[in-house]
């Protein structure tokens, strides 16, 4: 974690903004100054290129399902062919001559705007499948599927999974798999030549957490990412076959739980399911909503990082006490002993880690688990983690700046520090971290406005947008609370407003709204 | 705490008390003069508030100075809880109820000005116990202007909220009074000018002077009691126009009220940003909820404006007053209701909500904040009014935004838990907690509180209580700290 300067230029303590202790950075009075560099235009090139690439990659990731298709010979595999082929003609058309010969240099307008075009090329180019091999008929409902799957939503428009083809089973785990550690990280590790824009990039879609990186080197450290995320599928996936659940079911089941996607493979959930596959989602569920990078350190045996991980004591610590609160409830209105615990621990596993499985509840749903499951939701998982929603450590620091104003309400001239992890939070980080839950606060009551046109009433569309935007999808959530989760019979404004609203959660809203804003287009 | 602090409480309480004993007498006008055969119990609640408020002022009138900041924010907690206690006496004894939960619910809702009732049916309580009810949202809204006026400062709120701004706001020009006496004297006159003409004008516009002094006195303070069970719906057009007026006005701050009443046009400029803002939301979503009358629900292009209009105005001044059963509009005209209820009105009126100020700070920060990851380097404050707000004031801001987010979630959830339905709770948190006062479905319209269990309801008079004290002075007595030595 020592990066010493010489050979890291892009070392930097965290990936937002610059903190204390960053480079000397010049004081304008007001943005009429011009400053020093100065973008004239995007390099839209660039943008083109990256987006090519990810097509292409988006193709190769199709030659699974296809080939799953082939074997089986479900029908799917033309569908496939087809789309597979048409986005390979469109990404090398970006990739090698609208791109060809571009300056990797990128600044925060270049990398915003890769983030936003990577988000919504890569959605579209993942619907293609579904409207070529006849599963979803309106391009709104594969959007949504493709858009769920990459935000690691789980929404699901497919009214029955099992009558698929399985090879479009497979390609729906598959798109929850790749946007689960996120698109960008995906293009920053294909880019080692990247380096110096990549910490650019890489703050764009992991805004807001200030993490110590694995590595000076974000390529680097990235693909250490990678590593760990798919060294857990590969345990998850041995494990689930080694249960006894088919290959097809244990891959698509393993590929959506580690990403906390969220896509099931039948109508009901995970009720056909044995109680051992059930322990083990529960575990990886549970992993899946921790950091990355702390995973990492799990896994190379650095014991002491979990220790004196805030965050990580914090989310085991909520996670036991939301389950154990569960089970007591479940118990107090009558359930077995064994049923309510193993129900609360699976329930509660799925809800904070925001992937969002269901299956059988017991019989009598006390109201207390409902309760705890919004707010929950609305928590979300650690931050760096592939879950959504607020996240722990921003709401860590959210409730010690509070406390600390409470303080001062009684002993005024005591200064405090926002501490986590014993280093000092930066005063201007903290309100990044406030007007961040204030744009997600907004998100959902906007959301939540849009959906009411539709025909929802206002406690359903609250839920319909907060487990939307919390990236949480088929919640157990909605259905506790006396709506119909059936995301199928939604019009399309509904659709498209929860697009929007999971694209939002996953892009951690900045990188959606800065593309929008007027600012960001002015030319300067 | 020192025994002098604690003495010098009891005093300030002794004094508001009397003030309430006083009040209470006058509803023995109605009493007489409708000769509904409440003058007694009237009279004796009366004469014990004042014994009580007597007693406790002679007792400790040497005690005037509170030294330790804690007792003043016990002292505000404590006032509107003694207030209410008091408040409820009128309704016991009278016969108008006879459960102390549902007389705490409504005395705490007329205290704090919010205007949810237990009484399905109005009409049929006595004279004296409805002018009573209308007394106290009188009081009491225009007790939270002074409390913010006059006892923030003391606080020392000011240093850490955003009443440096708002409390002195008119101070800053360097010119006016800074005293608070004044500034108290002057609300003070403002607000009673707004009372008389209002008054006035409904009478004048051919209404009762009881319904005109009742209704004058829970609109301007944007309370919602009405001595009607239909609330406004069955006065007249024009007398619907001049009680939104009042609503209205009773959203706008109370020293920019008095700063326009005196016309003195140049020291506005300093507040121009909230007004506007104001007047700007109340606009858009006034064209919003007529337009979705009129094509959605079906009503007549004046129906649809005068409804719209009335009821739009009312819920973001938080007052209350319901002049059709909107809960049955359009989902979306509902939820736009309900949002302008937690916007409220400007800080430093008698409206409740989270006040237009706070949200237009969150605003403007938002967008700061996007500017500056676009271009770090560039600097772009939050201003307000030309003015630059300190990131101290901004995050303040987003703490109580904070608070008052998890306290309407932690609101519903409890609603629910005492077995009221999902909409319902979302309703009666947010109507409670912003001072709105009617919720959604039963508790909404025109329909009252009376169908919630008592732990409900008391739950709601805490939302009540939370909301108008703006959640920091009450949570802050939860501290640990507070009341180690």
């Amino acid at each position: 974690m020592k990066g010493n300067k010489e050979d890291t230029p892009v070392v930097q303590e965290e990936s937002v903004g610059k903190g204390a202790g960053s480079s000397y950075r010049p004081v304008t009075p007001c943005h009429s100054l011009s400053l020093p560099v100065t973008p004239k235009t995007i390099n839209f090139r660039l943008v083109a290129r990256l987006s090519g690439m990810l097509l292409l990659v988006m193709a190769m990731a199709m030659a699974l399902p296809l080939a799953v298709s082939l074997h089986r010979g479900d029908g799917a595999q033309y569908g496939l062919l087809l789309s597979g082929l048409v986005l390979t003609a469109i990404g090398l058309l970006l990739r090698n001559i609208v791109g060809r010969n571009v300056s990797y240099e990128l600044r925060e307008r270049e990398s915003f705007w890769i983030t936003s075009v990577a988000w919504l090329v890569v959605p579209l180019a993942g619907a293609l499948p579904y409207l070529f091999t006849g599963v979803l008929g309106t391009f709104t409902d594969a959007a949504f599927e493709a858009m769920s799957g990459f935000t690691t939503t789980g929404s699901s428009v497919v009214e029955r999974p099992e009558e698929i083809p399985a090879g479009m089973l497979v390609w729906r785990a598959i798109t929850q798999w790749i946007g689960g550690l996120g698109l960008i990280l995906f293009i920053v590790a294909m880019l080692k030549r990247l380096n110096k824009g990549s910490l650019q990039l890489y703050s764009a879609e992991f805004s807001g957490t200030q993490q110590r990186k694995l590595h000076p080197h974000i390529a680097k450290s990235v693909s250490r990412m990678w590593r760990i995320y798919s060294l857990i599928t590969l345990i998850l996936l041995a494990l689930l076959v080694l249960a006894g659940n088919g290959v097809l079911d244990s891959f698509c089941l393993a590929l959506s739980t580690v990403s906390t996607g969220g896509f099931m493979t039948a109508q009901y959930g995970l009720s056909g399911y044995s109680e051992l596959t059930l322990s083990i989602l529960t575990v990886f569920m549970f992993l899946s909503g921790v950091n990355v990078a702390l995973l990492y350190n799990l896994f190379t045996f650095r014991w002491r990082q979990l220790r004196i991980n805030h965050e990580f004591v914090l989310y085991a610590g909520i996670f036991l006490f939301a389950s154990a609160s569960c089970a007591v409830a479940f118990l107090a209105v009558g359930n077995g002993v064994g049923e309510s615990v193993r129900y609360s621990l699976f329930h509660i596993a799925s809800t904070i880690s925001t992937c969002g499985f269901y299956t059988d509840a017991p019989a009598v749903w006390p109201f207390w688990v409902s309760a705890v499951t919004f707010m929950l939701v609305l928590v979300g998982a650690s931050a760096g983690s592939t879950g959504g929603g607020l996240k722990l450590r921003r709401l860590m620091t959210l409730f010690i700046y509070l406390r600390n104003y409470l303080t001062r309400m009684v002993h005024p001239n005591v200064v405090f520090a926002v501490k986590i992890d014993h280093r000092v939070v930066p005063g201007d980080y903290v309100n990044k971290i406030f007007g961040f839950a204030f744009l997600y606060i907004c998100f959902i009551i906007g959301g939540a406005f849009l959906l009411t046109f539709s025909g929802q009433s206002i406690s359903e569309a609250f839920c319909y947008a907060a487990a939307n935007i919390s990236n949480l999808g088929p919640s157990p959530l909605i259905n506790s609370m006396g709506a119909n989760l059936d995301y199928a019979l939604l019009p399309p404004l509904a659709k498209w407003t929860l697009m929007t609203l999971m694209l939002a959660g996953r892009l951690e809203i900045f990188a959606l709204l800065a593309i929008v804003s007027p600012s960001y287009w002015r030319r300067r | 705490m020192k025994r002098t602090d604690i003495k010098a409480v009891l005093r300030f309480l002794g004094i508001m008390l009397m003030s309430e004993g006083g009040l209470m007498s006058l509803c023995l006008v109605p009493a007489w003069h409708f000769a509904d055969g409440t003058a007694g119990s009237t009279a004796v609640c009366s004469a014990f508030t004042l014994a009580v408020g007597c007693l406790l002022w002679y007792r400790h009138q040497r005690y005037t100075q509170i030294d330790d900041r804690r007792m003043s924010y016990l002292l505000v907690v404590l006032l509107w809880l003694v207030l209410s206690l008091f408040a409820t006496l009128p309704f016991l004894t009278t016969g108008a109820t006879w459960s102390f939960t549902e007389a705490w619910f409504e005395a705490m809702s007329g205290v704090t000005s919010t205007g949810a009732t237990v009484f399905p049916d109005v009409a049929a309580l006595p004279s004296s116990v409805l002018l009573w009810r209308s007394m106290t949202q009188w009081f009491g809204g225009f007790g939270i202007v002074l409390l913010v006026l006059a006892l923030t400062p003391r606080l020392g709120i000011n240093k850490y909220s955003l009443y440096t701004a708002e409390a002195s706001g008119a101070d800053n020009t360097g010119k006016t009074a800074v005293r608070t006496v004044v500034t108290v004297r002057r609300t003070l006159a403002v607000y009673l000018v707004l009372t008389l003409a209002f008054i006035v004008a409904l009478w004048a516009s051919g209404m009762q002077l009881w319904d005109a002094v009742n209704l004058t006195f829970t609109n301007i303070s944007s309370g919602g009691f009405s001595v009607n069970s239909d609330s406004i719906a069955s006065i007249t057009p024009l007398q619907q126009y001049i009680l939104a007026t009042a609503m209205l006005l009773s959203g706008v701050n109370f020293t920019l009220l008095y700063l326009i009443f005196t016309l003195r046009w140049k020291q506005i400029g300093h507040k121009l940003d909230q007004l506007r803002f104001y007047l700007l939301l109340c606009l858009l979503a006034v064209a919003f909820v007529v337009a979705t009358l009129h094509w959605h629900s079906g009503y007549s292009w004046s129906d649809a404006l005068r409804l719209g209009t009335v009821q739009t105005v009312s819920a973001l001044t938080t007052t209350g007053s319901v002049v059709a059963d909107c809960t049955q509009w359009w989902t979306p005209a509902v939820f736009v209701l309900l949002i302008l209820s937690v916007c409220g009105g400007m800080a430093g009126s008698t409206s409740g909500g989270m006040k237009v100020m706070r949200v237009l700070i969150l605003l403007r920060n938002a967008r700061s904040i996007m500017r500056n990851r676009l271009h770090p380097r560039v600097v772009n404050p939050v201003r307000l009014n030309g003015r630059p707000v300190s990131s101290h004031i901004i995050n303040n801001v987003m703490v109580i935004f904070m608070v008052y987010g998890f306290t309407l979630m932690l609101g519903v959830m409890v609603l629910m838990l005492c077995g009221v339905n999902a909409t319902e709770s979302i309703g009666a948190a947010v109507g409670c907690l912003t001072g709105y006062g009617p919720g959604l479905g039963a508790s909404g319209g025109f329909g009252s509180y009376a169908a919630f269990s008592p732990a409900a309801m008391w739950f709601c008079s805490l939302l009540m209580l939370l909301g108008r004290l703006e959640c920091m002075t009450v949570i802050v007595l939860f501290l640990p700290r507070f009341w180690r030595k």
